[in-house]
């Protein structure tokens, strides 16, 4: 079932916390719905690359995950948004998610990466399944997310 | 977690649950006691889990917790009815570390630090924004790298027939499937032959300021004062992108075979299935890429050693002394309960460390036993060992790989908030180069166990043998 794309928000690193990860980088995230829940883990992502502040939203591009958990969604979405960052060499700092059904559609608006003119803050090798979460409960949606760095 | 104390340095896990063995964990007391809260020993107890696994679930004194596999986990499977696992080798395959000697004294090195850090970090990209030093790599040029490994570096001018001999499985590991890496793996690669990398990767300019066995070190080419260069560094995207497409492959493939584990990243095949095959196909691929890799880096670390001192390369005198891979899976024959058999070997942030006389060791470095190269924290020191006979009955032939982390990177990060740590390190001696401050951060040298109590713990169970400390001065990170 489609929903309205959420709109983007500019505290990128607020949208998620780190917690204690000896050898990589885990992080949790909280929203109030499914589809946030999926935007804010892709502006997660691109936090955790650069320093998004100054990323000019400035060219667009899409990804489209199907999966049937969202275990899965989550894996594979951000498995696509870090392809698109180490092959594509695109940042973004914009995110509106669209959901129908077992597929999620992600827009991202960002632009070229330049270490020129973007602080990288480190590679991301990949993103793990290793205690990956994925909750929704009536009072909003959880995800937890170990990235091998 | 249950330990029973079986010596002061050797710990197990009783077998319980799932367990098809025990766990074995090689650390101090002091070292225990740190780990109990770890969920590092779960995943020792994880892997134990695993079809077809023989004699014990292995830990090594630097054991952290990883994603499936410890860091610092050694399991052996039947090669015959076991299964492999692509978390047990990890997204890193082949990541490892080579050592080169100079013929340089630290003394004459000492007023040049400054020039020489700068041409190493201008000349060895880090592989993120920027190009390889071999830009534009066809797919069918990756096909050949990722065939023929270190081999390819050769052929190519970037690796001497010496460098050659001098590395693990001679730098190719055979049986790679260049048709086994996908098309996105190929394109994260493109661009990373000859790249560092960021997190824990490095190059690293040293002096050797002890040496504990004479004879070896001698025999290593290694000498007080000495200056040596350590590239620690992978498969890069290549490598990442195949484990992660395999992990989908084989997680989706384990019911099927029967298989189920407490851990998802643990997800593994039968090593006789297709899927198991190809896994192997594109390990053994994206390995020689790693080893192709790191040999081109030590070529580019080479020629800012010319550029920036203004030597000839007789003067310099770069040699490789060896290159050890730390993830990996490979087939090798070891003694269980009493017969020879042939076992897969999983070694997740774990070295090999074959014992003297051993056929898979090159001529000159046989009589030694395998050099074992484990790096520390860039603010101390790492070292040199070889491997001893007991490794190969106890170990499968493996010793430690590192210091291991003591400390999140995310309390690394905070602790190192407000503090100038150019400027500390500066004060240990150490100058760094660095592409970012959150990755100097996270490697502090607090961020780590003390590399010297892990080296002595696997010299304490007679595992390896130290030869020789090198003390970092100038360090290159991502």
């Amino acid at each position: 079932m489609p929903t309205k794309p959420t709109a983007p928000q500019t505290e990128d690193a607020a949208l998620f916390r780190e917690f204690e990860h000896t050898g990589d980088l885990g992080i949790e995230l909280d929203a109030p719905t499914r589809g946030e829940l999926f935007r804010r883990a892709a502006i997660a992502l691109a936090a955790l690359l650069v320093e998004t502040a100054g990323v000019a939203e400035i060219e667009q591009r899409e990804i489209a995950v199907e999966a049937e958990a969202d275990l899965d969604l989550m894996h594979d979405l951000l498995t696509e948004l870090l392809a698109l960052f180490t092959v594509e060499g695109f940042i973004w700092r914009g995110a509106w998610v669209k959901e129908a059904g077992r597929s999620i559609r992600v827009t991202l608006r960002g632009e070229p990466f330049d270490p020129a003119r973007h602080a990288f803050r480190g590679e991301i090798k990949a993103v793990t399944y290793h205690q990956l979460m994925v909750e929704g409960s009536p009072g909003g949606w959880r995800s937890r997310i170990i990235f091998d760095v | 977690m249950d330990l029973i104390k079986l010596s002061d340095h050797l710990w197990e896990i009783p077998k319980t649950g799932a367990m098809r063995v025990p766990g074995r964990v090689y650390a101090s007391a002091k070292m225990i006691e740190g780990m109990r809260e770890d969920p590092a020993l779960t995943q020792v107890a994880n892997v134990a889990c695993l079809p077809g696994i023989v004699g014990y679930s292995l830990a090594m004194p630097d054991i952290h917790w990883g994603y499936g596999f410890p860091i610092g986990g050694v399991a052996a499977v039947d090669a015959r009815g076991g299964v492999i696992s692509p978390g047990g080798v990890g997204y890193d395959i082949n990541c490892g570390v080579r050592l080169a000697r100079t013929r340089l004294d630290f003394n004459f090195v000492e007023p040049r630090i400054d020039q020489l850090a700068d041409a190493l970090f201008a000349r060895i990209p880090a592989g993120v924004g920027s190009w390889g030093a071999i830009p534009g790599l066809s797919i069918e040029q990756l096909k050949e790298v990722v065939s023929e490994g270190a081999k390819w570096a050769l052929r190519n001018g970037y690796a001497t027939e010496r460098d050659l001999e001098h590395t693990e499985e001679g730098g190719m590991l055979a049986g790679a499937d260049p048709d086994r890496i996908s098309e996105r793996a190929y394109k994260r690669g493109a661009k990373q032959l000859g790249t560092l990398g960021s997190g824990n990767h490095f190059l690293e300019i040293s002096r050797i300021d002890e040496i504990y066995d004479s004879k070896l070190a001698d025999a290593l080419g290694l000498e007080l004062g000495q200056v040596t260069v350590m590239i620690h560094s992978g498969s890069r995207g290549l490598g990442h992108q195949t484990c992660d497409d395999y992990l989908k492959l084989i997680g989706g493939a384990m019911a099927r075979y029967g298989i189920n584990l407490p851990d998802r990243q643990l997800a593994a095949v039968p090593i006789s299935s297709p899927e198991g095959q190809a896994y192997l196909g594109a390990m053994a691929a994206a390995a020689n890429f790693a080893w192709c890799n790191r040999q081109v880096m030590m070529h580019l670390a080479e020629q800012a050693f010319l550029e920036a001192l203004s030597i000839a390369p007789r003067e310099l005198g770069f040699e490789l002394v060896y290159d050890v891979c730390h993830n990996i899976a490979k087939f090798e024959e070891h003694i269980v309960d009493g017969r020879m058999r042939l076992v897969c070997v999983h070694r997740k942030g774990a070295t090999r460390a074959f014992g003297p006389g051993h056929p898979a060791l090159p001529a000159a470095l046989r009589p030694l036993g395998q050099p074992v190269l484990v790096p520390g924290d860039m603010g101390r020191y790492s070292f040199v060992l070889v491997g001893l006979e007991t490794a190969m009955r106890e170990t499968f032939g493996s010793s430690c790989h590192g210091a291991g982390r003591l400390m999140s990177r995310m309390k690394a990060k905070r602790e190192a908030g407000g503090r100038d740590l150019h400027a500390e390190l500066k004060a240990l001696g150490v100058t760094v180069r660095a592409h970012s401050r959150a990755g100097i951060a996270e490697e502090m040298p607090h961020a780590y166990k003390d590399v010297a109590e892990v080296v002595e713990v696997m010299e304490a169970a007679r595992i390896t043998r130290r030869v020789a400390r090198l003390k970092p001065f100038a360090v290159i990170k991502g």
